[in-house]
């Protein structure tokens, strides 16, 4: 994994600065990017995510990539956090059963082979 | 002056286990060259649409590779990779050469080799389609990421898996009639809710298959066909092309596909056509979901009502407006850089009047070709003489 997203991971983890703003148009990002996809601005400025969201769409994955062999069934996840950035993830503490489209989850992260990790989400307390 | 398509030739879409991409691509070449009494030699460029040969095959510079083999060693030639997309925009490109003066016939082809590798190595090249640090590495597949497009559209539109699975339906029994396509079994709607999850709520049936094949189309200006007393009936009348955010969750939306929407625009535009005036469509149903969005992103149904096309009959060959005749990509097969020139093969003979599900009255035609889960997509306009 590139080390950009070992950072990003590490710092969801840390609550610092995640998710790139833009100053000129608000549009909200992920890194590494130095330019805003919505209108081509450099201002981008470093703030943090709340890591709370909702429910976007999911799915049950049954047949994997190599990478995931063996893991199979489990749920992925879009989900749209607070600060309207998405993000994909792997659903813990719940199934696809368990979960609806507009449920309140919560981002972490999950350590993996070679010091990387995968973005995750739980089912949020009320 | 449009160009025109000289000739057309497609492979069987099927599995070819002893074959390789240099004996399809070149299977499908002589066939287009038979068809119309051209050779290498009347050929200024060899363009190929190709997405996994370097992944399966361990096969790069296939422009190169397969101009020498079609006997064209000296011509500029190039591979074109846009993912699923290939095809259409190795075809576009053709185009634009041929229109631009700088070309007077380009021979655009596809070829894909992809059952050669075992089906977790095939996933894993196909995954190179999506953002792989975002999606792949978190454990989302190919057919995942159609899966949380079809289950926030049927959120939205309440749409059911049975009007999904009858897009599958219709398309498997179009594919029975044509001798190129990869299946020929009829299927019902149960059938298809019957077969085996991948991604809940995809099945199955609501996929194309892996397949081998190749498809070449021979495009040439209009000067060059007179020159050559060419019989040509279709031309290239309009084409578009657009890109998106290769993730899924950098879109503004998942339940449309604006990429799709540009490329139409630009395609109409050019055409000076509109919804109204295709006679037949072929379109990139790589997943059932993938074909309702397209027919929305088209302009032939309006947003969430995509799936009355297959549920209400009016997609089907006797309907108001026919799409995939071929089978697509479920029924016909998915050798994925070639199928957009697959696509004009299929639209070439329903023009030319000899197509193995052959619509009446085929005056004007559109293809729609997507790479990855929207992120590139063209869009062809075909028109007869």
């Amino acid at each position: 994994m590139p080390k950009w997203f070992d950072s990003f991971t590490d710092t969801i983890e840390s609550d610092e600065q995640q998710y790139l703003a833009c100053e000129t148009c608000g549009h909200g990002t992920l890194p590494p990017r130095r330019l805003c996809p919505a209108c081509g601005s450099a201002d981008l400025t470093r703030e943090p995510l709340s890591k709370r969201g909702t429910v976007l769409s999911f799915t049950e994955i049954s047949i994997t990539i190599p990478k995931f062999h063996g893991e199979t069934p489990y749920t992925v996840a879009l989900v749209e956090l607070d600060e309207e950035i998405t993000l994909t993830g792997q659903l813990r503490d719940a199934t696809a059963d368990d979960i609806a489209i507009g449920d309140a989850v919560v981002l972490g992260t999950e350590p993996r082979d070679a010091g990387t990790a995968v973005l995750t989400f739980r089912p949020a307390e009320e | 002056m449009p160009p025109k398509i000289a000739s057309v030739a497609s492979t069987k879409y099927d599995e070819h286990p002893d074959s390789s991409s240099r004996e399809l691509f070149v299977e499908a070449a002589i066939d287009a060259f038979e068809e119309t009494d051209l050779g290498p030699s009347d050929l200024d460029a060899v363009y190929v649409g190709n997405f996994m040969g370097d992944l399966i095959e361990d096969q790069g510079h296939m422009g190169a590779l397969l101009a020498d083999h079609v006997g064209a060693r000296e011509v500029a030639s190039i591979r074109i990779e846009s993912a699923c997309a290939s095809g259409g925009a190795t075809f576009r490109q053709a185009v634009h050469a041929v229109e631009s003066g700088a070309a007077d016939a380009v021979l655009a082809g596809g070829v894909e080799q992809m059952s050669i590798a075992n089906i977790e190595h095939v996933t894993d090249a196909l995954a190179n389609a999506a953002d792989d640090v975002y999606e792949n590495e978190q454990g989302l597949t190919f057919p995942g990421i159609y899966a949380l497009m079809a289950r926030r559209y049927m959120h939205e539109f309440g749409a059911r898996k049975e009007d999904l699975a009858a897009v599958s339906v219709k398309n498997h029994n179009n594919a029975v009639e044509n001798p190129l396509a990869q299946f020929q079994k009829e299927l019902t709607v149960d059938d298809v809710l019957a077969s085996k999850p991948i991604a809940t709520p995809l099945v199955l049936y609501d996929a194309c298959p892996v397949s081998d094949g190749a498809s070449v189309v021979i495009v040439v200006s209009e000067a060059f066909a007179a020159d050559h007393s060419l019989d040509t009936s279709a031309s290239v009348l309009g084409t578009g092309q657009s890109s998106d955010a290769v993730a899924l969750q950098d879109r503004a939306t998942i339940t449309r596909t604006p990429a799709a929407e540009r490329a139409a625009e630009e395609a109409y535009d050019e055409a000076d056509t509109a919804p109204e005036d295709i006679d037949v469509v072929e379109v990139h149903d790589c997943f059932t979901i993938a074909e309702i969005l397209a027919l929305e992103a088209l302009g032939f149904y309006g947003r969430g009502e995509g799936t009355r096309g297959a549920v209400d009959g009016e997609t089907a060959l006797d309907g108001k407006l026919p799409v995939n005749t071929s089978g697509g990509l479920l029924g016909k097969g998915h050798p994925v850089g070639v199928t957009g020139i697959g696509q004009i093969v299929e639209l070439t003979k329903q023009i030319d009047g000899r197509h193995p599900n052959q619509v009446e009255g085929v005056n004007t035609a559109l293809a729609h070709n997507v790479g990855g889960s929207g992120a590139s997509t063209t869009v062809t306009i075909l028109g007869g003489e």
